[in-house]
């Protein structure tokens, strides 16, 4: 009885201690990798930081709009935008180096995963990116456009622009991702269906009242309500 | 920048003392007559003088070339106190380039270089008032009087001009010190020296190109500090503008010019407090004015809708405190939409507010700029029924209080102009300018 329970305490101490030979040294060697890789991004991105000339981009980014749809409160500047991106760069280098101390077939298959979608992460991200800042952009040319000609519901106009916009954008991400293609390919024919039946109705209809203007109203001459508002230019 | 065929032009006329330049584009109507004025003022008041008149076209389908060529001056109608001693040569050139006003001017103003002019004079091709004095006025300061640049003074009717009169004029006014009244007249006199000053500059594919070029004179003269003066010329009368033409492109380029201009003399306009006179030429005098008509209630509409929709985008340009006075006066209209006002006080923020943000650019700057139109329309309504009962000397004195709510104003606007931002283009360095009010 006393042997039968030695030997398993025994049995389990070397499986505990073959576990620990196999896994502790890839561990600390992980952890270790991780604190360099985090200690490298912070130096990496303190330097940036300071010597980085991103008055180019600083424009860029303020030009093109994206400075103040990144950032909520107040305009995002190019230096930290630049020192943020390569700091997690580094870490994620880091904990995929640290991942693969480990040399299984688990954290191997991780680390190809992760290698092999980055950059299709990276430019699905992009896309979207460009899509929710031309969807602002576009929401935004048509909201002061439609106020400016006195349409009907400018800003549900503006919201449907900003909207459609951003559904592309999102198609073509999950296109490139290759996620749910059929659903999104579907879905996308619909609305530029819809849209496109929406445009020839209100061209035809406008068409037609032109059209009526022309040969069944006396035409305008001008010296009425419209020229009133410009003459005191 | 000069085409071909002003440059054989040129070549044969060799020289010319003056150059009148006139801008235009479907003004068949009545180019004859500013050409008949501009030959007839310089054969009366300058006829020692070799003289070019330049019409400068932005590609007409109606004729105004050939009005162009055609008119002369019928001389059993003109009384000249001096016989001609040279003749008065007529070109009518087409330009190229971006279409606009701002085009054509470069036109006149590089063929007045090629021909060593010693002044320059251009008059809009609309203007039913213009008289031989006219050309006297806008070119005897800079030939006689050591004058850069000649702006013009008219009598207009109270709801003409309202861009200058609640934007430009008194934005101007505050910022640089001294009180040119028609900023964007139309009708200026310029000097040799300030004619190679805007020839130099760069920035003329922008908006400058278009309606922007009048501001982008007026301010370049007075900011970096040539001799400013003005000519009484009378009433301005003038064709309608285009009821086409979009009034919120007209704003964008003009309100963006000044916003543009402000970014870069803002080491002139800093320092300067207060306001000065300009020097005035001319024989003052009242005039009859065609009256001018408006549309009150489309206006406030207009107004009312901006109200509704574009807080979104005001609210990115305006400071809390501005946009929540500005929503105050949007329920005094739509409560009552003839009885409510838009204070000098908080227009002048607004359009201070909009300077800044055009260069914090929390919004792009299209946007901005074209998102201002309601509130135009707004201010003009507020104007128009403030001043209905009022005659042209009091409407007057109403726009003198409006231009001392924006000097009064400045130091908020140096404030809020810091605060904004250093993400701005670098400014010109430029004197310190101190102005005694």
């Amino acid at each position: 009885m006393i042997a039968t329970l030695r030997e398993i305490i025994e049995r389990s101490l070397q499986r505990l201690a073959e576990t620990a030979t196999t896994y502790v040294p890839p561990l600390l060697a992980g952890l270790v990798i991780l604190l360099a890789a985090l200690l490298m991004a912070s130096v990496v991105r303190l330097v940036l930081l300071r010597i980085t000339k991103t008055a180019w981009l600083d424009r860029f980014l303020l030009e093109s709009g994206l400075s103040s749809m990144l950032g909520r409160t107040r305009p995002v500047e190019a230096a930290p935008l630049v020192a943020g991106a390569i700091y997690w760069l580094i870490l994620l280098v880091g904990l995929l180096t640290a991942l693969n101390a480990f040399n299984t077939a688990l954290t191997t298959q991780m680390v190809q995963t992760v290698v092999f979608l980055l950059p299709k992460l990276v430019t699905a991200a992009l896309i979207l990116l460009a899509g929710v800042w031309l969807g602002q952009f576009l929401g935004r040319s048509m909201l002061v456009w439609a106020v400016n000609e006195d349409l009907p519901h400018p800003r549900r106009l503006a919201a449907g622009v900003r909207a459609l916009v951003i559904f592309v954008a999102v198609v073509v991400a999950a296109d490139h991702l290759n996620f749910a293609r059929s659903v999104f390919l579907a879905a996308f024919l619909l609305v530029v269906g819809g849209v496109a039946l929406a445009c020839s109705l209100a061209v035809g209809l406008s068409v037609h009242d032109a059209l009526k203007r022309r040969f069944g109203e006396p035409a305008r001459t001008g010296d009425g309500q419209e020229k009133s508002l410009w003459n005191h230019l | 920048m000069l085409t071909e065929e002003a440059r054989k032009a040129a070549s044969s006329l060799k020289k010319a003392d003056v150059v009148i330049g006139i801008p235009s584009y479907n003004n068949a109507r009545t180019i004859a007559h500013v050409v008949k004025a501009a030959q007839a003022g310089l054969a009366k008041y300058f006829p020692q003088l070799s003289a070019v008149i330049v019409n400068s076209d932005g590609g007409s389908r109606d004729g105004t070339r050939e009005a162009v060529m055609s008119a002369s001056i019928e001389a059993p109608q003109l009384l000249l106190l001096s016989t001609p001693l040279l003749p008065v040569h007529r070109l009518s050139l087409p330009y190229h380039g971006i279409p606009g006003k701002g085009s054509a001017f470069r036109m006149i103003f590089a063929l007045a270089r090629e021909l060593g002019a010693q002044a320059c004079a251009v008059v809009d091709a609309d203007l039913r008032s213009i008289t031989p004095e006219w050309i006297d006025l806008l070119v005897r300061p800079i030939l006689y009087a050591g004058f850069d640049f000649v702006a013009p003074y008219y009598h207009r009717h109270k709801y003409d001009g309202t861009i200058t009169n609640s934007i430009v004029y008194p934005l101007t006014r505050a910022l640089y010190g001294l009180r040119v009244r028609q900023p964007i007249g139309g009708d200026f006199g310029i000097s040799a020296r300030l004619l190679r000053r805007y020839l130099e500059r760069k920035d003329w594919e922008t908006d400058v190109a278009r309606y922007g070029v009048d501001i982008w004179m007026t301010t370049i003269a007075i900011a970096e500090g040539f001799r400013v003066c003005q000519s009484f010329l009378g009433a301005k009368l003038h064709d309608a503008k285009d009821p086409g033409a979009d009034l919120s492109a007209m704003l964008h380029q003009v309100v963006g010019s000044v916003f543009t201009l402000m970014k870069e003399y803002e080491q002139v306009w800093r320092n300067v407090t207060g306001s000065r006179p300009a020097d005035l030429f001319g024989f003052r005098f009242d005039v009859g004015l065609d009256p001018i008509p408006v549309n009150l209630e489309r206006m406030v509409k207009a107004f009312l809708t901006g109200c509704r929709e574009l807080r979104e985008i005001w609210s990115l340009a305006l400071e809390r405190e501005t946009l929540q006075a500005l929503l105050g006066v949007c329920r005094e209209a739509e409560a009552n939409p003839r009885q409510w006002r838009l204070p000098d006080y908080l227009w002048a923020r607004v359009i201070l507010d909009f300077a800044c943000a055009h260069r914090a650019m929390p919004v792009e700057r299209g946007h901005l700029l074209r998102s201002l139109t309601p509130l135009y329309l707004g201010r003009v309504a507020s104007f128009v029924m403030e001043t209905e009962p009022l005659v042209s000397a009091e409407v007057e004195d109403r726009i003198e209080q409006l231009c001392l709510a924006f000097e009064a104003a400045k130091p908020y606007l140096t404030a809020r102009w810091d605060a904004v931002g250093a993400a701005a283009a670098p400014a010109v360095q430029g004197a310190p300018v101190e102005v005694k009010p």
